[in-house]
């Protein structure tokens, strides 16, 4: 609950995406190596509005269109981002990873470490994830399990305006890559309702939000709901009502997979007794595999139950009853909650 | 609107010139009732058209009263909401 | 060259291609206004429409053959249309329906018709190495089919179509690229994301043939493409074509075109190849009546596989599981013969 530590009130609100465009403006001011990189990221303001109003006043150099050529860009990123430059590099949904993946996978994600830490890699490589709008198997991923697994990348991901911002300081400041994945439903663009949460409170200045550092977004003692992203958003909707049935849940959100905050989840299990891991990626060999492990390898004996909710292993179909199926709702939430009770 | 003259309304500024509806929407509100304001802030943000337009505080003051709340559709010249003057 | 009948079956095409867009985008925006959310409506998700690409589909695809392979970009339907996709499964499709192409789980840019060998992708470019590929199964077994690969001009600076031409024309595979130039990749004109004016000029880095034309004449398109499809069909190798097209309608629908100059959106309104092949299909003799008569046929058939779509079952949410492979999970058997591995040592 880092915002609530705050002694200031703070009155005004901030989508996700302008807190998240305040950051980068605030940093692209402070410093002038910090650029941005991305497909329709100057006149457009980036599809999902993560770059809106930055052309107006850093101009085109440094808000910089890019030819539909992923492998040159997110390649030329980590080459500036080695000659010590800090470039932001979008890629437009994160689904398009897979034409540039060897620059990802083997450049910026390994060349701090077979340098032996000689070389280093201050890059952001921002991308929009998640589905819940019916745009199918190649526009729907969120593909966090991909990128936390291989070795070099911290990933974040926020779920409120105020975690945006504090993280994308962290982000860009940070010498290492840092993958930043935002999920589209949670911007707060007009014409992609986002749910109520997400929009919050927001300092004016600058601050930091440490990675590795879950945040406890509502506390309780029955069961433990960890999740991220958008989930953040359902579970506490969940939360909400299983309170009228007496059920009291804690959600966890982790806001960043690497570094993983193992101690917060673990924690809570150790209150709670029982484990529900919410993702939005595929069930296989990923997020909720990773965090029932952990907390397993720390302290098996506080897990009574373990229920996981994830997309079911198979490629998000476009067909609203379909994409409904896959993707866990509120009642799914609920339903796995109950399960362990 | 119990005649206090010294209210000042929240519009959209501005309609798009190449907009041929009359109607829109508001998607976000950034201000709360009560919360002060600075002139020129953005208040509030609409849809009209599929084009994203913000709404900007007419003056100094304090956000008194909200019309129209998020998802609320509205006519052009409506107004939004109510400033009171500091 | 072009005979009457054929300038009519690409009239045909053309014009059920057009109001199948402006018809699709009257039923994408229903239920989305006057706010425009995007998973609203009868037909959520992203919708790129083609309207002002038709004469790229009809003036290529009339020289193909069933059995031809047809890759299209994340905007398909016209290519679609013109290489003779089942319209109202497709329809079905777009609606997200259970007797869609994909039984509702692919949607407009993932659309299969198998029967008529098309196929597209929403990743730019993707669709190149595919057809590449179904070149090659034509060359291994030497038949005289030939594979089209659909590409804009935003997707020529994208590896999978570099390296797709390289193979392509170092195996002589009989493959024509065709690039269709609307002069936007989204919000980005052409001149900011590559230095070469015509995307014709890279066949020239492979040793290929390439050709620029320069308006969307459905005759000068269909001309082009007659000699690189005969090409190919020839065994003499692939062919990189440009093609001058329009974007009538934004990117996307629900792309509010900030970024574009109004200038541009009229001229692209103005220039329009289905009046110009209109007025080709009268120099050659055919009047205005039998003009409007195909015009009203092909408008019907778009209603028809509108209503038929309509009229579909949505797809049952268990069907999501289904369809992940054609073979059981493990494979074309059950159980493992019994061998004993260590025969040979006693
Ligand atoms: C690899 C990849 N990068 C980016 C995108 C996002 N995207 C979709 S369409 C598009 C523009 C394509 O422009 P162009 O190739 O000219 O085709 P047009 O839309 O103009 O028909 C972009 C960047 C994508 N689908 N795939
Ligand atoms: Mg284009």
């Amino acid at each position: 609950m880092a915002q609530k530590e705050h002694s200031k009130v703070i009155e005004r609100e901030l989508t996700m995406s302008r807190a998240m465009v305040e950051a980068i403006a605030h940093e692209m001011r402070e410093n002038e190596e910090v650029f941005y990189m991305g497909e329709d990221v100057a006149d457009y303001g980036g599809i999902f509005d993560s770059t809106q109003g930055l052309l107006d006043e850093f101009g085109y150099d440094r808000i910089m269109d890019v030819p539909i050529s992923e492998t040159a860009y997110l390649g030329a990123a980590v080459g500036a981002a080695q000659e010590g430059m800090r470039p932001i590099a979008e890629l437009m949904f994160v689904d398009f990873f897979g034409v540039a993946m060897d620059q990802i996978y083997n450049q910026m994600a390994k060349n701090t470490y077979m340098s032996g830490g000689n070389v280093s890699v201050p890059l952001v490589l921002t991308a929009a994830v998640g589905g819940t709008y019916n745009d199918a198997a190649q526009h729907s991923q969120t593909l966090y399990g991909t990128f936390a697994h291989v070795p070099g990348l911290k990933v974040v991901v926020p779920s409120t305006a105020y975690d945006a911002k504090g993280l994308m300081h962290n982000a860009i400041r940070d010498d290492d890559p840092v993958m930043y994945m935002f999920h589209k439903r949670l911007m707060g663009i007009g014409w992609l309702p986002a749910p109520d949460g997400p929009k919050t409170p927001v300092p004016e200045e600058d601050y930091t939000i440490p990675f590795g550092s879950a945040d406890v977004k509502r506390e309780g003692d029955d069961v433990t709901i960890v999740t991220l992203g958008l989930h953040v958003h359902r579970a506490l909707e969940a939360a909400e009502s299983l309170a009228d049935d007496g059920v009291s849940a804690e959600v966890v959100d982790l806001r960043s997979l690497v570094p993983l905050d193992t101690d917060t989840v673990v924690e809570s299990v150790e209150k709670t007794g029982n484990l529900v891991v919410v993702d939005e990626d595929y069930r296989s060999f990923g997020v909720t595999g990773e965090i029932v492990a952990s907390v397993a390898e720390e302290n098996l004996g506080a897990l009574d139950n373990v229920e996981r909710l994830a997309i079911p292993d198979v490629p998000i179909p476009y067909s609203r009853p379909l994409e409904n199926e896959v993707v866990p709702d509120v009642a799914d939430i609920e339903a796995a909650v109950e399960r362990t009770q | 609107m119990s005649g206090d003259t010294d209210r000042v309304e929240v519009t959209v500024g501005e309609w798009p010139d190449d907009a041929d509806s009359d109607e829109g929407v508001v998607v976000n509100w950034f201000t709360r009732e009560g919360a002060s304001v600075t002139e020129g802030e953005s208040l509030c943000e609409v849809q009209i058209e599929k084009v994203s337009l913000d709404v900007l505080a007419p003056a100094d003051g304090t956000l008194v009263e909200v019309v129209c709340g998020e998802d609320d559709e509205f006519a052009r010249g409506d107004t939004l909401a109510w400033v009171s003057p500091a | 060259m072009v005979s009457v009948s054929e300038l009519q079956e690409m009239y045909v095409d053309m014009v059920t291609a057009r109001h199948y867009e402006e018809r699709l985008q009257e039923e994408y925006l229903e239920g989305k206004q006057p706010a425009f959310d995007i998973s609203a409506g009868p037909i959520p998700g992203e919708l790129h429409l083609a309207a002002g690409h038709e004469a790229a589909a009809a003036g290529v695809c009339q020289h193909l053959r069933d059995d031809d392979a047809v890759t299209a970009t994340h905007r398909p339907h016209h290519v679609a249309i013109a290489k003779g996709v089942d319209l109202e499964r497709m329809t079905a499709e777009i609606f997200g329906r259970e007797t869609g192409l994909g039984k509702g789980k692919g949607g407009h840019m993932h659309l299969f018709d198998p029967d008529v060998n098309f196929a597209c992708s929403g990743i730019i470019a993707e669709g190149c190495p595919p057809a590449a590929g179904a070149g090659l199964a034509a060359k291994k077994r030497n038949t005289d089919s030939v594979a089209v690969a659909y590409l804009g001009e935003g997707a020529i600076d994208q590896g999978a179509f570099l390296e797709s031409l390289n193979f392509a024309a170092v195996h002589d595979l009989p493959v024509v690229f065709v690039i269709e130039d609307n002069d936007w990749a989204i919000s980005m004109p052409k001149d900011r994301v590559t230095d070469v004016e015509n995307g014709a000029q890279r066949a020239g880095g492979f040793d290929m043939p390439g050709v620029r034309v320069d308006h969307d004449d459905a005759v000068a398109i269909y001309d082009a493409a007659k000699e690189a499809i005969g090409r190919a069909r020839d065994r003499n190798g692939p062919t990189l074509i440009e093609v001058q097209v329009h974007r009538r309608m934004g990117h996307f629908m629900g792309d509010p075109e900030s970024y574009r100059p109004e200038e541009d959106q009229e001229a692209a309104a103005e220039r329009d190849s289905i009046a110009r092949l209109e007025a080709d299909l009268q120099s050659h003799g055919v009047d205005e009546e039998t003009i409007e008569e195909l015009r009203d046929d092909a408008h019907e058939r778009v209603e028809d596989a509108i209503d038929f779509a309509k009229d579909q079952p949505e797809p049952d949410p268990s069907a999501a599981h289904e369809d992940m492979f054609v073979n059981p999970p493990s494979g074309v058997t059950d159980t493992e013969p019994e061998y004993d591995l260590a025969g040979g040592d006693d």
